[in-house]
């Protein structure tokens, strides 16, 4: 006769989710320190480039979007691992995807909070970076609404919004539970947080609403921000930019690098706040799955877009095409098509490697390829233009390798503090389950 | 105010009483973890999804006017183009729209879930245990002993009573 695993009571749950909230190890704050003072340098590289202006980066004409640029779209197809994945999830109502939403609406509201700053950190004279927003002011000049970098602010705004708003809704009812029993700082937190929640039916009622409304919103919200993204560069007429899948290739790219990063996450806060109970085997080997999906799909974007360049043979589009293929760009191309589907496929493809290992491998793996991608796809268009004799090279600067390593440990940090203040997966959703058998 | 353990007692609980004349408005269940019940048994109707639509119009369309009436005052040179245009302030209009609902949403979540309104602080909450459900009926004081044989013919493992102060 068969047995049924052991529960975990509701009790323990509570106890273990909340355990990480208290106290923090050497390792932690070690972990902290070592981020924050990358952050630092960072910041000393920006305030130089304040100071001295945009001449001590590699930008130069022709080559006038960089790293900053890269990063931005970067940070910004990242930033659709989180909501975008609760979403689908939330409404397809997958019951697996419940330790996993909330580390990843954490990311998307932490993603976008970093992509953003980067048209500010571009602009050189970043204090100025309020003229884009649309007001009447005395040098009679409005922004040019027509222009796709005026739609990604107010794109960008709307999901920074509604990604705040969708992880803190189902961030209440926990934060009520924490508000009764903690040190008296925290308790004053989290009961001004949880507005006084109660844990009634009507409540109950208005917040699974709520989720429900927001995640349908919220979709249609995170497929256009990529779109409009992939806009700045599809609505100019340079070679390789001015495409029509570049939306939809965008979005996926987006979705792909989410994926990864989401993985990447959950395995290190398996290890580090000790939830092996919670992120489980099955977690991770559905994500692969849907990694292992985006790698294929992410394949057959690429593949079509270059295919299409080739086969038109138009000779701008070519030097671009050559730059990248065989010309000073190839190595990055080759990295990124080994690094986004040949360790994905046989990593995750195959099924006695997937394990949570490689699951981390490969999204490491699929992380560098799609930094590159947007590299491939911002430097190589700029420095070879339709008017061939203005063709240049960029070479980034330290200020941009210092700038760009400073955002990546700034989205440590911020996680790092995040996951003490908050449940990192949400309790009041998670049920009594059984044990699972790694 | 009673404790249950067993949902089904808890609707059974629910539905005598508002079979003895208590109204749907006076019962609140609380709990730790939201509570499903069938249609019919505690109906909270919403108009959260109006809201959200009329929200998502307001934004949008206020919205696009502000565009349409920004070119027109502060006319950009457009090479004989319309000042104006739909393709160009499409996705303007389509984000200040979801902006619109998004805000919406949360402004009728905090409304409806009672959050955001002035609370009668009189009337007690009860500290519930986890996988505990507790039913608080409000009533007047001819009412109380019915009230409490019904809940605990239900099968209500702790009642109480409690006065507004």
């Amino acid at each position: 006769m068969a047995t049924s695993a052991p529960e975990l009571p509701y009790a323990k749950i509570r106890e273990d989710l909340f355990r990480p909230l208290s106290g923090g190890s050497a390792r932690y704050w070690i972990t902290i320190c070592a981020a924050l003072s990358i952050v630092i340098l960072g910041l000393v590289a920006w305030s130089i480039q304040v100071r001295d202006g945009m001449g001590v980066t590699g930008l130069n004409r022709p080559v006038f979007w960089g790293f900053y640029i890269v990063d931005f779209v970067f940070w910004i197809g990242i930033s659709h691992a989180g909501t975008l994945i609760s979403a689908i999830l939330r409404l397809t109502d997958a019951a697996w995807r419940k330790p996993v939403t909330r580390a990843a609406e954490a990311i998307t509201v932490f993603c976008l909070m970093i992509g953003g700053m980067f048209p500010i950190i571009h602009l050189g004279r970043s204090w100025l970076f309020y003229w884009l927003i649309p007001y009447p002011n005395p040098r009679l000049l409005w922004p040019n609404f027509r222009s796709p970098l005026l739609w990604d602010l107010v794109a960008i705004l709307t999901y920074v919004t509604g990604s705040v708003i969708y992880l803190y809704l189902p961030l209440i009812p926990d934060m009520a539970q924490l508000g009764e029993h903690n040190v008296p700082w925290r308790r004053r937190l989290y009961r001004i947080l949880s507005l006084g929640w109660t844990g009634s039916d009507r409540e109950w009622h208005a917040l699974e609403r709520a989720m429900k409304l927001m995640a349908c919103i919220i979709l249609a919200i995170a497929v256009s921000v990529h779109t409009v993204v992939s806009w700045d560069f599809a609505m100019s007429i340079a070679p390789m930019w001015h495409s029509t899948i570049f939306g939809p290739y965008f979005v996926v790219g987006a979705i792909f690098s989410g994926i990864a990063a989401l993985l990447l996450v959950m395995g290190t806060l398996r290890r580090a706040l000790g939830l092996e109970l919670y992120l489980t085997k099955h977690h991770f080997n559905n994500l692969s799955k849907l990694l292992l999906l985006m790698s294929l799909l992410w394949f057959y974007f690429t593949f079509a877009e270059y295919q299409t360049v080739w086969y038109g043979n138009e000779p701008s589009e070519m030097a671009v095409f050559a730059s990248k293929i065989r010309g000073p760009y190839a190595p990055f191309f080759w990295t990124m098509v080994f690094c986004n589907f040949v360790v994905p496929f046989i990593l995750l493809g195959i099924k006695k490697l997937r394990t949570i290992t490689t699951a981390m491998i490969a999204s490491v793996c699929v992380l560098i390829g799609m930094w590159l991608e947007r590299y491939l796809i911002v430097a190589p268009t700029l420095g070879n233009p339709r008017m061939t004799s203005a063709a240049g090279v960029y070479v980034p600067t330290w200020i941009e390798f210092a700038i760009t390593a400073a955002t990546f440990s700034g989205m440590i940090v911020l996680y790092l503090l995040f996951s003490k203040l908050f449940p990192i997966i949400a309790v009041w959703e998670f049920k009594p389950h059984p044990v699972e058998e790694e | 105010m009673a404790d249950f353990r067993e949902q089904s007692k808890l609707e059974a609980a629910i539905l005598a009483l508002k079979a003895a004349g208590i109204d749907a408005d006076d019962m609140d269940v609380f709990s730790e973890e939201p509570v499903e019940f069938r249609r019919g048994i505690l109906d909270r109707p919403s108009r959260m999804s109006l809201v959200a639509v009329l929200g998502a119009i307001t934004t949008g369309g206020l919205a696009t006017a502000g565009v349409f009436a920004a070119q027109h005052n502060y006319r950009l040179i457009t090479g004989g183009m319309p000042v104006f245009s739909f393709w160009g302030t499409g996705v303007i209009t389509y984000e200040t729209t979801m902006l619109g609902s998004v805000l919406a949403t949360f402004g009728w979540f905090l409304w409806e879930s009672g959050l955001l309104r002035k609370r009668d602080h009189n009337i007690p909450v009860p500290t519930v245990l986890p996988g505990v459900m507790c039913l608080r009926v409000r009533c007047s004081d001819p009412h109380v002993t019915r009230v409490r044989q019904i809940l605990d013919s239900a099968g209500a493992t702790d009642t109480v009573r409690k006065e507004v102060a």
